[in-house]
């Protein structure tokens, strides 16, 4: 074998001793959700069974029961939390207008009366609200929905809404 | 346990439409499919079949034929079973019966079952992993599982209740719809198993490819486990509804075939089959068409460069591929503008030089880290060096080129893309190793063409065995 082929397998070589490293290190990486894939798996709790455990789901599939089909709701949610994709997800095909928790009120008002929004939906009303949500909740065009969740609903009748400055 | 068993009937079935589907376009597409192995007409079936039924899903919608199983199943499977009983299509299936009875078992060897042993371990995860486990990764809930949703619960591609990317093309959801529709309910889990089927489809077309690049079947097996094995990446794209791994795939497809045709060594049929590739490209992703743009221009420079024989002939040849890519896009994009929906312009607003900086550092970083890709890209790196010459005065070149080019317009994406400073690094984090997943196979096969150097003893070599494939002249190719 010449010097130069010689080099060639030895190069071969390192990558394949680093890559049957690599594959230890998978098997360590990917171990802890192999193990609870066939605990889960042994306790038959898949598919569906996952989901309940999300109270956020839970809250969502009771919603589906008060929003109808065809209505909108406003969802006040941080986009970046990620929860607000799983209730658009859960609650599909209603139409789902997210806003910011902080957005003043004047905007909340205006978006809920210009698309015809039937729901109010705040996921997280334990911490600070921002101006239009707070002005929501002393509005009597918002009627609360009494479902237990992480979050609140309200039933918006948007004829009610009077025009003018909320902030 | 027998609604279980119905369920997973149904799911079989709806798969099995598919391939049916895609099998008899094949015969109609290709002239004899025998002379493509196995893996590679499961591949090319299921690809061929999930575009046909995903674009006819389209026009359903366009006729405003409300969407149900047998409007979506009727027609294609209809036109299948034509298909089948024409002389063409009768042939192909008796050869296909016939090669399987005459087919003597081929022992394998120690490393073979290595090889074997470390892939079935990727899919003895990555298959409950999918099936049992709700849809939950961000932009399956958030784009490709929430349109399917909407569009099996509608009835039909209505976008009016969701504002998310809605401009992307949709075969993913189409074709994830298409299965809640054969399981009879929205199953997100059940319908996610084509994520890992399509992961195997792609792994057994790499393999196949890297037998007809000359490989022998211990390297090619082991080529095979070592991209499926590299990194994180792949196997986690195995168990979640999003449109890079079917893109990865039917990128795979298309630059392998148009490797074979300008080496040479291509089937009859392939620039058709390709076509068909590139269409799924289009169809699949809103990255598609310049992906598959890329894959022709590459071609088109490759033979401008060697100068084979008939090189002017071949390139208008390549409008076979071209016309694959237009028929993938046009549906869509005609849609869009019928529908008056607003295409996002969320990827060029400008031009910022120091994300252009970041972008190649954050570039080379995600080549190099295991995390990613493991040490695919590095042993690439390595197989280009030791290619030398051969790398520019063969068509490795076409496969060179589409890589080195694509990874070019990585850094000049990222040098448009509208996000603030702060915003930038976690931009890169959350699209580089799905931009990258894309080219990854491609990769895979460059390597395999750095090994065979390395692996003397093959025997089915089409370099080799087609002196035409170097810079010097090149041989016919049949179409």
């Amino acid at each position: 074998m010449t010097p130069a082929k010689t080099w060639r397998f030895w190069l071969v070589g390192l990558i394949l001793g680093l890559w049957g490293l690599q594959i230890l290190w998978l098997i360590w990486h990917f171990g802890p959700e192999a193990r609870d894939l066939v605990q889960r798996a042994a306790r038959g709790d898949v598919g569906g069974a996952i989901r309940q455990e999300e109270p956020l789901y839970r809250w969502a599939t009771a919603l589906q029961g008060i929003i109808p089909e065809s209505a909108t709701y406003v969802f006040l949610d941080d986009y970046a939390a990620g929860k607000e994709i799983e209730v658009r997800y859960y609650l599909a095909p209603r139409r789902h207008i997210l806003w910011s928790p902080k957005v003043p009120a004047s905007f909340l008002f205006y978006a809920l009366h210009q698309e015809h929004a039937a729901f109010l939906l705040i996921r997280e009303p334990q911490r600070p609200l921002g101006p239009g949500a707070q002005a929501a909740l002393h509005s009597p065009a918002f009627q609360p929905v009494n479902l237990p969740g992480p979050g609140l609903v309200f039933r918006v009748d948007a004829s009610r809404l009077r025009w003018g400055f909320y902030d | 346990m027998i609604e279980t068993g119905i369920t997973l009937l149904r799911l079989v079935l709806g798969l099995g439409a598919i391939f049916c589907l895609g099998y008899a376009l094949l015969t109609l597409m290709v002239p004899r499919p025998r002379d493509f192995s196995v893996p590679e007409r499961a591949a090319f079936s299921f690809g061929i079949g999930a575009l046909a039924l995903t674009l006819w899903m389209l026009a359903l919608t366009w006729r405003g034929v409300p969407f149900g199983l047998a409007w979506i199943l009727g027609p294609p499977l209809a036109l299948a079973a034509a298909l089948l009983l024409t002389p063409r299509g009768r042939r192909a299936v008796r050869e296909d019966v016939r090669a399987r009875r005459l087919r003597p078992p081929v022992p394998l060897s120690g490393w073979d079952w290595l090889f074997l042993g470390l892939l079935g371990l990727v899919f003895l995860y990555a298959l409950p992993r999918a099936a049992l486990y709700p849809m939950w990764a961000w932009d399956a809930v958030a784009t490709w599982g929430c349109k399917a949703r909407i569009f099996y619960t509608t009835q039909g591609l209505d976008l009016i209740c969701i504002d998310a990317h809605n401009y992307y093309p949709n075969l993913i959801p189409l074709l994830l719809s298409y299965l809640y529709f054969a399981l009879g309910q929205v199953n997100d889990s059940l319908a996610q198993v084509i994520f890992p089927l399509w992961g195997a489809l792609l792994l057994g077309l790499l393999y196949s490819l890297a037998l007809r690049l000359g490989l022998s079947r211990r390297s090619a097996l082991g080529l095979t486990a070592f991209l499926a094995l590299n990194g994180t990446v792949f196997i986690v794209h195995l168990y979640i509804a999003y449109a890079d791994l079917p893109l990865a795939g039917f990128t795979l497809g298309g630059a392998g075939l148009l490797y074979l045709w300008l080496a040479g060594a291509a089937p009859r049929g392939s620039l058709t089959l390709a076509a068909g590739s590139l269409a799924g490209m289009a169809w699949c992703k809103y990255e598609g068409p310049p992906l598959a743009a890329t894959l022709i221009l590459a071609a088109a420079l490759t033979l401008a460069w060697l100068r084979p024989a008939h090189w002017g002939r071949r390139l208008g040849q390549l409008t076979v591929p071209l016309a694959g890519l237009v028929v993938g896009y046009l549906p869509w994009r005609l849609f869009t503008v019928q529908q008056k929906l607003e295409i996002g312009a969320d990827h060029i607003q400008g031009f910022y030089p120091q994300q252009m900086v970041q972008g190649v550092y954050h570039l080379l970083a995600g080549l190099v880290q295991p995390f990613y890709f493991g040490f695919l890209w590095p042993a690439l790196a390595l197989a280009l060096v030791l290619a030398g010459k051969r790398l520019w005065r063969s068509p490795m070149l076409f496969l060179a080129l589409f890589v080195g080019g694509n990874l070019v317009a990585i850094v000049l994406a990222y040098a448009v893309a509208p996000t603030a400073a702060a915003e930038f690094p976690g931009y890169v984090r959350a699209t580089l190793d799905r931009l990258l997943l894309h080219l990854t196979p491609v990769a895979a096969l460059l390597l395999a063409l750095g090994l065979k150097d390395l692996n003397p003893g093959a025997a089915c070599d089409p370099e080799r065995q087609n002196p035409g494939l170097t810079i010097n002249s090149n041989p016919l190719s049949k179409i």
